[in-house]
Formats: structure tokens, C-alpha cells, sequence
């Protein structure tokens, strides 16, 4: 879609240096106990591009995002967003540098109306002030102009007609299509997906598909976490492989599913018998 | 988003301890004359609050007061001397509590780590224990409420105590099979539950009063002849409740560490849903779990009565947060924990009356409880949780 | 019949349920709005309390009183708030209930009986003399309708005024504050703080303007309530906060006014049931002393049956229930 590809000269290797990266990350560590949950070198993000990072269960991957969002905090390393050092930032300031992410889990604010979701995704709101609260002239044009923003984007993710419904009463699709429309209310120069197609019934992952890809051609960046292959193979450019906390290797879909190592990693792991990790996130 | 030990929670907590504390000598030195009065005329003050109405006795720890009046009538002995027996008599009675606490907050701490609840009406378990020993020993005439008839149980003590303790079991049973069970099967939330358990703390803790009445019981008559061992004063009614907590606490760990199903309750606390998948039935454990702590808190209640020569329907709710601070401090759903945490809240609350005045002892373990949290929530035995 | 009648309605208006239901909204900005689990609004009301009697009484005047009564309350809750606010939700419980315990232990101390006046507290006639100056009703009992009430001591017509203007102020406060972009991120923080904090706002010092606001109010609250009574640091312990707790839930947590309605409820019901049964429950089943634990055992009941089976209250949305996890 795009004339020159961004990955032209980029080599196949783990760690790999990218032409304009927006996250850069130097030997980020996490233990738990004994365990080296993250191990990771260096890892840049390519700016205005769909970066996959996938993994067996357990490879650390939940961690390394919570990490970079500032949801966790490693033992040491250094990260940077767009240039900005985002070690020890908390995960309100890397949402406000820009960085939004979702969550694996969906967290849809269940008891609030969508409209009232998305309102809250806005940055610049005057009225969270208390005592600007107090005196809504100050907050009111703000006000129209988010509701007439997420208006829009309920449009665009299909969901408008529900818009006075609670999101608790929504399908958990709809539920994964809130939660990407509301961190999308924030203009975020960056989007980090953890598993977005988890629990999504088949005739949705298509739209959510096509919401990724837009966002893209938006001048976006995206980063998600994913387990499903053929989603991966679809959408993404350019693929990181993380297993036993380390990245193992990184490259364009075909090519990394092709390589041995990815292979090992994959079959050498039982599938679904580590519980401890991706359980309880 | 819990750590083993947040620097920025630790140092948090440490000034907000040096505001409280700086906050608390400047009101006690501009209070230095009260002070000093109460001290000097510790035992002499604690004795008299002791023989006065129930209203000011309340106020007094049961068991100072009672260790107190048995002090005061020896002035002839040195200051000195008359201080250190009283740290050693103070630390072995904050042994003998603690024991007796910990019969109470190792269900507690059971409970929560089976089923992540913190039940606030288990104090209510420790009285009703009690209350219902009273209820069939005494030799006054009782009656049930809402009913008009009034008779005379008096079994003696043992036999009314064992039908205390089975009664609670049953009641334990019957609190799980109806109420808790049902909540868990509904799916609703341990915030809930919360809240729940505090509805009932509040109707059974009214119910006993309405029941056994607001004033001070007693569950035997007789009057414990203390003898002098080493430097402590002790009778033969607290040794045998020494070695009936005792026995209990031991029978607990045996059953947790020995028995099959000690072992299922240990991996149920461990992990729930890992325990259901390797085929351990999660319900009937924490089934078994509600009876045991409910009988364990009712003979805390029982003993603790004939320690202090005394109960009352509130004796419970006074102690619930002792054993919250006691289950924490030793680390939630850590029966061992409970049981250390217990031994320390005990010899703290004992040891605190010689500084501060016996009416603020609860106080202290309190802000034991507070430090705890804020420094290290997950206790002394408890594992920090991973997030992730 | 008909005195138990107008005793049922003239506990409706009594200072002591404005009093609860300006601890309600207190909790309700808590509770309702940001899901804190504060078990120690009596602690609260409490500092309220002996910040505006002490002040009175040491000679300051009664806005100063005031002042301090809230200087106490907001200083409480920074100080509880600020170590304790990153731990999970039952650790708060824990906390806040313990340090209300605290205070009230240390009021009763007879370590500071010079200060509080130790367990029997501080009288009326020690601080109620500057409120009750200000008083423009007669200084004798004056009858309205059926109801006669001093003009001005104590539960007077003139405290029925204020305590009620106060409570009215803040349920505006409330329904400002909660209808506001402030209280959507109070009520996203309690529907899921990691979802909050991922949309760029600063959930802790959210958490801590609510534990703040509301227990400021709950000061408030213990200032009405003891220029309708006394300083009793007894009177403040732990059953009352639960009382709070289930007027609030009765009310319907989250809803503006749910807390008045609640405690116009709960304690109007409250003295319909104990004069109920004593007219109708012989004396030999049950007597006059056993009344007041018997309706406190309905209380618990109620508590634990409102929590169960109408989690939303009288005035919450169907939909909107107060928890669901």
C-alpha cells in the first residue's frame, strides 16, 4: 500500500535497528522471585507501522508491554517513546506522552454508559479539574466538542446505536471495539493492543482487522500482542518473536514463521500448560 | 499493582508514623501531669477501675485489671523489682493471649485464604462461643429469645463447653451451606461479601446481647488461686487453657501438614482454580474450613472467658480487629502466620500497658496493624502477588 | 398509635438523621462514586467533632471552630489516604477502620482527659453556647403542628434548619460534582483504575480529592450531630459506620438522594419497628432493654439482605446496580 517499505533495509535479526523507531528499549529486566519474566536486549519500534509481537504462553510478552506502558516497573533498563526517556514515568503520564494501550482483559467501565466511556478516553478535559467541576461554562464547549468526537468514532466502530447503553451490557467483541475506540479519543500517536481479537467472534475479528489497518494509514503507530497467527500474517509488517523473556527473532511474517527457532519455540512449548503467566494479568 | 516492598509506600508510611508520633508526644506532654498521675498510680487507679462498674471496666483490658488487682496489695516491694516481674508477668500474659488469639485468627485466616474473604463478623464467632457456654453452664435461669419460657441449663463446664463448640461448628456449616455458598455459587464479588459479613457481625453481635444481656458474665465460679513460678504469677484455670490452645493449635498444624484433606486445604488456599482442576473438591474444603474456624473462634471465646474470669457479649468485635492485625502481620490466608502474628499482637498488647495506660492497648496493636500494611501488606510469611 | 406516628415523622427531620445523611454523601463520594471501601467515616465524624467542641471551648469562635473541624477531617485523610491509597481496595478497609478505632481510643484515653474529656467526652454546655447565640427562634419549646421542639437548645428548630440547609448544600455539591467530567473519572476509577490510568488521568490523586471531599463532609456531619447531642467518643465507633454504610446501600449508593432518603428511612423505620413491637409484642417475650438490639439485628439483616438482593437501593438504577464484578 505504502511505495517504499519501512522494513526495506532492515535486517532479520532480534534486537534490529529500524529507520525512524518511536519506542526504543535497552536491556530491560523484570524478575519475579527467581523468575526472569523479561530479558530483553534492544527492541525499536518502527514509527507509523503494525508491529506484531507474538510468543508462546509464558514469553513474557503481557510483562514486556505492562512494562513498557509503565504498568510495571522493571529491575533496570532504559526505554524511550519518541525520543522521551519513559523509564519510572507512570502509565497516566505514557498515556498522556501519546502511548495508549487496551488491555488483554477488556476493561470496558462496565457500569457507565459507551458515550460516558469514550468522554472519558478525552485528554484536555477542563471539567476533571474539581474545582473547574464546580463551573461548567469552563468545561462546556469541551464537553460538546468530545461527545461530537466520539460520536464519530462510535460511527466509524459501529457501535453509535449503543451508545446510551452501559458497557457492561455489551457482547465482548463490542466490548474490545469500545475499548480500541475509546483509547483512539485521545489522538495517541501510538496504539498498544494486548490480545485485541481474545474472545472476539469470528464475524467481528474482520472489522477489527480493518480498524488496525486504518489506523495505520492514519499515521499511527501499532504495537499488539497477539496469539493467532493468521491475524498476524494479515496485518502486521514486521513481527517480534519473544520466548522465555527474550526476543528470538524478528522480520516480516513469512520469514519469521519459517524460521527454526520461532519453529522450536513454538512446538517445544506445550501450549496451555503454563498458567502462571498469562492468567493473571 | 503490589510490590514485595515499595520504597515510596515504606517512606510514605515512615512519615506519616514520625507526623503521628511527633503528634502524640506533643499531646501527651502538654497532657505530662495526667500522664504522671496515671502512671504513678497505675496499679492502684486499675484496681479500683476494676472493682467499679462494667461501664469503666470496659474501658480497661480485661486481663490488666485482673492482673492489676492482684498486684496492687503488694507495696512493700522495691519499684525495681516490682517493674520486672511485671515485664516478665506482662510478656507471659501477651503469650497466654496470643495463644487464645490465635485459636480465633488462624480461621480466620483460613477462611480468607480459601475463599479471599475477610469476614468481619468472626469476632461475633469468638462471643457466640462464649455466649453459648454461659448459656449452658450457668446456674441462672435462661431463656430463648422471642420466647417466654425461662429454665435453668447448668451443665457443667465441660460438657456445656463442648456443646458450645459444636453448636458453632453446626452454625459454621449452616453460615456456609446458606449464606456464603450461595454468595460464591451467585458470583458475587469479596467486596460484597464484605459487606455481607458486616450485616451479620451487626445482627449476631445484637442478637447475643438481646440474648445473654449487656453485662459481664462469668463462666465458672470458681476463683483462680495464682501461684508465684519464677518471676510469674500463674493459676492452674490458665495453665489448662495454656494446654487446651495448645493441644488445639497443634491438632491444626497436624491436620494441615499430615492429613489428605489438610494437604487439599493448603493447595486450596494456595490456588482455587488449580486446586479444582487437579480434582480437589474446592466447595466441601472450604466447607470444612468455615466449620473448623467457627469451632476454633468458639473456643478462643470459651477459654479466653475463663482467662479473664469474665466475658461479655462484646468480647468478640472487641478483638476482631486484634485478629485482623494479627492475620496480617503474619501475612493473609498464612494459618502459621496467623498463629506468629498472634504471639506478637499478644505480647505487644501485654507489654504496651507499661508505657501507655491500659486503655489505649488495643490502640497500639493497631498501629501495628496500619505499619504493617503500609510497609509490607503481604506480612511476615506472605509472598508478594505477582502482577502481569 | 397516633404518638407513634408523629414520633416516626418527627425522626425524619431530626438533626441526628441530617447528621447521617450528610455522613452518606460523604461516603457516597467514597463509595459511590470512586468504590473506596471506607470503614472509617465515624472516625470522621468523630475529629469533626472534637476539632469544633475543642475549638469552642478553648474560646475560638465558631467559624474558626469549623475550620478546624475540616482542617482535622482533610488532614485525616491525606494522612490515611496517601500511604495506603496504591494498596488494594480490603486493605483500605482494614486501615480506615483501624485508625477510626484509633482516634477513638485515643479520645477516650485518660491520657488526654484533659483534652477530650476521656471517655465521658465532652458536655453540650461546653461548646454549644456561640451556634445556639446565633439562633433567631424564641429560646423557649415552640410547637409546630404536632411536633414541639426547643427553639433553640439542643435538638432545637433552629439546629433542624441548619443541619437541613447543610445537607441540602451538599446534595447540590454532589449532584455538581458527580454530573461533571470529575465525577466520570471518580466513577471510571471505580469501575476499573488500570482502564482509568490507561487514559492519561492521575487515578491516585483522584482517590485521594474523594477520600478528602468526603471526609470533610463526614466532619461536618459529626459537628450537626454532636450540637444535637454531646461529644461521646462511644457514640462513634464502629456501629456507626456501618450504620452509614447501610443507609447509604438502603438510599442507593451513586445516587444523589440516596443518602437522604436512606437515613430518613432507615432511622424513621428504625423507631416505627421498636414502637411497633412494643405495642404489640407482650413485655415477658420481649422487654423494653431487649428492643434496641432486636432492631439492631433487623439493621444487620437489612444490611446483609440490601447487599444480596437490591444491591442498587431504592433510588439506583436497575441497571446501574451498586456492584457488580
Amino acid at each position: 500500500m505504502t511505495d517504499t517499505n519501512p522494513f526495506a533495509h532492515v535486517r532479520h535479526e532480534p534486537g534490529a535497528a529500524k529507520e525512524d523507531p518511536i519506542i526504543i528499549a535497552d536491556h530491560v529486566v523484570r524478575r519475579f522471585g527467581g523468575l526472569t519474566a523479561v530479558d530483553v536486549d534492544h527492541f525499536e519500534v518502527q514509527r507509523q507501522a503494525i508491529t506484531a509481537l507474538i510468543g508462546p504462553n509464558g514469553a513474557g510478552k503481557s510483562t514486556f508491554f505492562n512494562l513498557l506502558t509503565g504498568f510495571d516497573k522493571p529491575q533496570h533498563g532504559e526505554w524511550h517513546f519518541n525520543g522521551r526517556s519513559m523509564k519510572g514515568v507512570s502509565p497516566a503520564k505514557v498515556a498522556r506522552a501519546g502511548k495508549v494501550r487496551t488491555f488483554q482483559l477488556t476493561k470496558a467501565l462496565n457500569r457507565m454508559t459507551v458515550i460516558e466511556n469514550m468522554r472519558l478516553g478525552a485528554a484536555a478535559q477542563r471539567g476533571e479539574n474539581l474545582f473547574a467541576a464546580f463551573v461548567p461554562p469552563l468545561w462546556r464547549q469541551r464537553e460538546a466538542d468530545i461527545t461530537e468526537k466520539a460520536h464519530e468514532l462510535l460511527h466509524r466502530f459501529t457501535l453509535y446505536d449503543k451508545k446510551d447503553d452501559f458497557a457492561g451490557s455489551l457482547s465482548g467483541g463490542q466490548r474490545k471495539l469500545l475499548e480500541m475506540a475509546r483509547a483512539l479519543m485521545s489522538e495517541p500517536e501510538m496504539v498498544m493492543l494486548d490480545e485485541p481479537m481474545a474472545g472476539v467472534n469470528p464475524a467481528l475479528t474482520e472489522s477489527l482487522l480493518d480498524h488496525i489497518v486504518k489506523l495505520k494509514n492514519e499515521g499511527v503507530s501499532v504495537l499488539f500482542v497477539e496469539h493467532d497467527m493468521h491475524m498476524v500474517r494479515r496485518i502486521s509488517d514486521w513481527v517480534v518473536v519473544m520466548a522465555e523473556g527474550r526476543i528470538i527473532a524478528e522480520g516480516p511474517p513469512d520469514s519469521v514463521m519459517r524460521n527454526p527457532e520461532v519453529q522450536e519455540a513454538y512446538l517445544g512449548v506445550h501450549h496451555d500448560t503454563d498458567l502462571s503467566e498469562e492468567s493473571t494479568s | 499493582m503490589k510490590r514485595s516492598l515499595d520504597t515510596r509506600v515504606a517512606l510514605r508510611a515512615l512519615v506519616v508514623f514520625l507526623i503521628a508520633a511527633v503528634a502524640l508526644t506533643w499531646l501527651l506532654s502538654t497532657q505530662s501531669t495526667a500522664v504522671a498521675t496515671e502512671f504513678a498510680g497505675f496499679a492502684s487507679a486499675s484496681s479500683v477501675d476494676a472493682a467499679g462498674p462494667p461501664a469503666v471496666s470496659e474501658a480497661l483490658a480485661l486481663t490488666d485489671a485482673k492482673v492489676a488487682t492482684e498486684v496492687a496489695p503488694t507495696p512493700e516491694q522495691t519499684a525495681v523489682s516490682e517493674s520486672q516481674s511485671r515485664v516478665f508477668q506482662n510478656v507471659f500474659n501477651g503469650i497466654v493471649f496470643g495463644l487464645m488469639l490465635a485459636l480465633a485468627s488462624v480461621g480466620l485466616s483460613l477462611i480468607y485464604g480459601t475463599t479471599g474473604l475477610s469476614n468481619f463478623a468472626h469476632g461475633e464467632q469468638v462471643s457466640l462461643g462464649a455466649m453459648l457456654a454461659y448459656f449452658f453452664a450457668t446456674d441462672q435461669p435462661v431463656s430463648i429469645p422471642l420466647t417466654p419460657w425461662e429454665f435453668v441449663i447448668g451443665w457443667p463446664l465441660w460438657l456445656a463447653s463442648l456443646a458450645a463448640i459444636a453448636i458453632a461448628g453446626a452454625s459454621g456449616w449452616l453460615q456456609d451451606r446458606f449464606l456464603w455458598g450461595k454468595l460464591r455459587k451467585r458470583g458475587i464479588g469479596v467486596v460484597q461479601q464484605l459487606i455481607v459479613s458486616i450485616g451479620l457481625s451487626l445482627a449476631i453481635l445484637n442478637f447475643l446481647q438481646w440474648w445473654i444481656g449487656p453485662n459481664r458474665i462469668r463462666l465458672s465460679k470458681a476463683i483462680e488461686v495464682r501461684q508465684q513460678v519464677g518471676p510469674i504469677q500463674v493459676g492452674a484455670i490458665t495453665m489448662m487453657s495454656i494446654v487446651i490452645a495448645g493441644v488445639a493449635l497443634v491438632g491444626v498444624a497436624f491436620f494441615l501438614q499430615r492429613t489428605r484433606l489438610g494437604r487439599a486445604t493448603r493447595a486450596v488456599s494456595d490456588n482455587p482454580a488449580l486446586a479444582a482442576a487437579s480434582g480437589i473438591r474446592v466447595d466441601s474444603i472450604i466447607r470444612l474450613v468455615w466449620i473448623m474456624a467457627v469451632s476454633l473462634a468458639a473456643l478462643g471465646g470459651i477459654l479466653m472467658a475463663l482467662y479473664d474470669n469474665g466475658t461479655k457479649f462484646d468480647v468478640g468485635a472487641k478483638l476482631l480487629l486484634l485478629m485482623f492485625a494479627a492475620v496480617t502481620l503474619g501475612g493473609l490466608g498464612q494459618p502459621y502466620g496467623a498463629l506468629a502474628g498472634s504471639l506478637v499482637i499478644g505480647v505487644v498488647v501485654e507489654t504496651s500497658t507499661l508505657w501507655l495506660g491500659p486503655d489505649l492497648k488495643y490502640a497500639t496493636a493497631l498501629g501495628i496493624l496500619i505499619i504493617v500494611l503500609l510497609v509490607r501488606p503481604q506480612g511476615i510469611l506472605g509472598r508478594a502477588e505477582r502482577v502481569g | 398509635m397516633g404518638d407513634l406516628l408523629v414520633d416516626v415523622l418527627r425522626e425524619a427531620f431530626t438533626p441526628t438523621t441530617a447528621a447521617f445523611a450528610l455522613a452518606a454523601i460523604g461516603l457516597n463520594f467514597h463509595f459511590g462514586l470512586t468504590g473506596l471501601l471506607n470503614m472509617g467515616q465515624a472516625g470522621f465524624m468523630l475529629l469533626g467533632m472534637y476539632g469544633f467542641a475543642i475549638t469552642i471551648r478553648e474560646g475560638g469562635s465558631i467559624w474558626l471552630a469549623v475550620l478546624v473541624a475540616l482542617a482535622l477531617a482533610v488532614a485525616f485523610g491525606v494522612l490515611l489516604g496517601w500511604p495506603t491509597l496504591k494498596l488494594r481496595g480490603d486493605y483500605l478497609a482494614i486501615v480506615t477502620i483501624a485508625a477510626a478505632e484509633m482516634v477513638r481510643y485515643l479520645g477516650r484515653s485518660q491520657n488526654f482527659n484533659d483534652l477530650t474529656g476521656a471517655s465521658t467526652g465532652i458536655r453540650g454546655n461546653e461548646f454549644k453556647g456561640p451556634f445556639e447565640n446565633l439562633s433567631p427562634f424564641p429560646d423557649r419549646m415552640v410547637e409546630i403542628g404536632p411536633f414541639a421542639l426547643h427553639g433553640t437548645r439542643s435538638t432545637s428548630w433552629w439546629l433542624v434548619v441548619v443541619a437541613w440547609s447543610i445537607v441540602a448544600i451538599f446534595v447540590v455539591v454532589f449532584w455538581r460534582l458527580s454530573r461533571s467530567p470529575w465525577g466520570r473519572v471518580l466513577k471510571g476509577i471505580r469501575e476499573d483504575e488500570d482502564a482509568v490510568r490507561s487514559l492519561g488521568k492521575n487515578v491516585y490523586s483522584y482517590k485521594m480529592q474523594a477520600l478528602v471531599i468526603g471526609g470533610a463532609i463526614g466532619a461536618v456531619a459529626g459537628v450537626i450531630w454532636s450540637l444535637g447531642a454531646s461529644v461521646q467518643p462511644d457514640s462513634m465507633g464502629r456501629p456507626t459506620t456501618f450504620w452509614v454504610w447501610t443507609l447509604l446501600l438502603l438510599g442507593g449508593a451513586a445516587t444523589i438522594f440516596g443518602p437522604v432518603l436512606g437515613s430518613i428511612l432507615f432511622w424513621s423505620s428504625l423507631v416505627l419497628v421498636k414502637g411497633l413491637a412494643a405495642l404489640w409484642i407482650p413485655d415477658d417475650v420481649l422487654s423494653q432493654q431487649e428492643l434496641e438490639p432486636f432492631s439492631l439485628v433487623l439493621v444487620g439483616i437489612t444490611l446483609m439482605g440490601l447487599v444480596i438482593f437490591r444491591p442498587q437501593g431504592m433510588l439506583g438504577d436497575k441497571r446501574e446496580l451498586a456492584f457488580n464484578d
